[in-house]
């Protein structure tokens, strides 16, 4: 009984890891369907717009830029800018990362750009090291109170509200991308048939930037909300995360991006309930049980790639 | 007048030659067939033609310009579209979405063409929304061709536009090929069982093992006893 009562509120913390490893999910899932490789340093991508933002805001905060918090948020409006401004930073070092180094591989296999990712891993990792020291750097010093959902018992803390939402605006706009832009359109048309739009006259090579462009604001904003939810940040952080991310990219069919949203949902609330029945020790290996399940019962995913 | 010009052509993958010099011409405006056994080396000639393969020898003069060695995205410019056989649509872009993206290099309006087409293939004017990736074989040879004229091309090359087509359709296809045609575009076909197609051509090619065997009209090669026997199955 009493494992059941904290069942709801699990289920809450698994929607808000769930929302992250959705951001990231889609990501990997772009970049795999359009540029065609899995991409093991979007974790460290990931870990490089958190530590952007950090840099930037404490850049704000000496040149005194107000950061009251906003109503019943943690952080006010110099964290939202350094945000923001960390978000597009990000998107243009992953374009020179691709112009430096996967545009010039690009005729390789999907091995060696997979191997050669692991290497921009494990690059951007150190130099995050390098520059921050290996120890956690806090986002938010206070202490927020969670409010308590009247009737159900859940609590929730107003970050955790704003994990959701954002996460909600960004599905939204990149589905409204995808769905009306001719660049959204080009996209999932070289994700169909990479030949076929080159025939067609489709510039790829634009299409690839884009991607990037797109991949690398959502791998920050996981980052930075990934930071919100646990107010400190460290050079390993994305890459803690980059399993559960391959695990709901697979769990919804790799190459969906839509897929990759209903992936994360179900690993991220996965994890957080299982903790209900074993140690929290153990919840990295949930993600991975579900996806080698998925990879042995249905290896398309749930759904599947788009036909 | 001729359009376009391949002369002497070598071109294969990597180090297997497939094409050891073919020419062939077309004519503004007309309908030519390229027809041979499998293996004969007329997708690889299409696709050499557009700029899928680099020759290693021989010239490509396209509208009085030559165009060897150019990558498709400029071959598309210069006014001139292709089918290929297999995966010649988008499969999880609705038809709609498939013709737009035909017109991509466009910048300006492109909605009196896209009209334009779906007169040409009402069939498909129903369908706007639907993804082609859940259509017939049929329905996706016309989003194909569709796509393919979104930028009025002078040119529309063709490879095995009714391989896998029951037969009825495969007549209506060919109809459509004349529409097309009537309009003014010149045509290039490819076809393994040419018998539809040599019947609406002007002119005639029979390739084998990667070099011409015949040259001929469209209704001479029909009515040639060799040709018959060897490559249109008696």
């Amino acid at each position: 009984m009493d494992i059941l009562s904290r069942i709801p509120q699990l289920l809450v913390y698994g929607v808000i890891s769930g929302s992250i490893l959705s951001l990231g999910g889609i990501g990997v899932s772009l970049i795999y369907s359009i540029i065609g490789f899995s991409n093991f340093a979007y974790g460290d991508m990931m870990a490089l717009g958190a530590y952007i933002a950090l840099g930037l805001f404490s850049l704000f905060v000496s040149w005194s830029i107000p950061n009251t918090p906003l109503g019943p948020l943690s952080f006010g409006f110099g964290f939202i800018l350094a945000a923001i401004f960390a978000i597009g930073l990000t998107a243009v070092a992953v374009v020179l990362i691709d112009r430096i180094l996967f545009n010039r591989l690009r005729n390789h296999s999907s091995v060696i750009l997979m191997m050669s990712s692991i290497g921009v891993a494990l690059a951007l990792r150190n130099i995050l090291q390098f520059f921050w020291g290996p120890q956690p750097h806090y986002y938010i010093e206070r202490i927020q109170i969670a409010s308590v959902i009247p009737g159900l018992g859940i609590r929730i803390k107003p970050d955790q509200v704003f994990i959701i939402l954002v996460t909600i605006v960004l599905v939204v706009l990149v589905h409204a991308f995808l769905k009306y832009t001719k660049m959204g359109k080009a996209m999932r048309a070289t994700a169909d048939n990479n030949a076929l739009a080159r025939v067609t006259g489709i510039n790829t090579n634009r299409v690839i930037v884009w991607t990037w462009v797109i991949g690398g604001a959502l791998a920050a904003t996981a980052g930075i909300l990934a930071g919100i939810e646990n107010k400190f940040i460290t050079p390993e952080l994305g890459w803690q995360m980059l399993l559960s991310i391959f695990a709901a990219v697979v769990l919804g069919g790799i190459g969906n991006p839509y897929g990759a949203i209903v992936g994360g949902m179900v690993i991220g609330i996965t994890e957080e309930v299982s903790t209900a029945f074993i140690p929290t020790g153990y919840k990295p290996a949930v993600a991975f049980i579900i996806m080698i399940l998925m990879l042995i019962v249905k290896p398309t995913g749930l759904l599947g790639k788009r036909r | 007048m001729s359009l376009l010009t391949v002369n002497a052509v070598t071109s294969g993958y990597g180090d297997m030659e497939i094409l050891h010099g073919v020419s062939i011409e077309v004519g503004a405006a007309k309908i030519v067939t390229v027809i041979g056994p499998n293996g004969a080396g007329k997708s690889t000639l299409m696709k050499t033609i557009f700029g899928l393969l680099t020759p290693t020898a021989g010239q490509i003069i396209f509208a009085e310009e030559e165009i060897t060695g150019l990558s498709p995205d400029l071959v598309v410019r210069r006014g001139m579209a292709y089918v290929p056989q297999v995966e010649n649509i988008f499969p999880s872009l609705t038809v709609n979405e498939n013709l737009e993206m035909g017109a991509f290099i466009l910048t300006d309006d492109f909605s009196g063409q896209l009209e334009e087409i779906y007169e040409l293939f009402p069939i498909l004017n129903d369908r706007r929304k639907q993804r082609v990736g859940k259509m017939s074989g049929g329905e996706r040879q016309m989003v194909a061709m569709g796509r393919a004229l979104m930028l009025d091309p002078k040119l529309l090359m063709l490879d095995e536009p009714s391989a896998a087509l029951a037969p009825n359709l495969a007549a209506t296809i060919f109809e459509r090929i004349v529409a097309i045609n009537a309009s003014g575009v010149a045509i290039l076909i490819v076809e393994q069982n040419a018998k539809e197609s040599l019947k609406v051509s002007d002119r005639g090619y029979v390739l084998a093992s990667g070099r011409n065997r015949f040259e001929d009209t469209g209704e001479d090669l029909l009515a040639n006893q060799d040709v018959g026997q060897l490559y249109l199955g008696g």
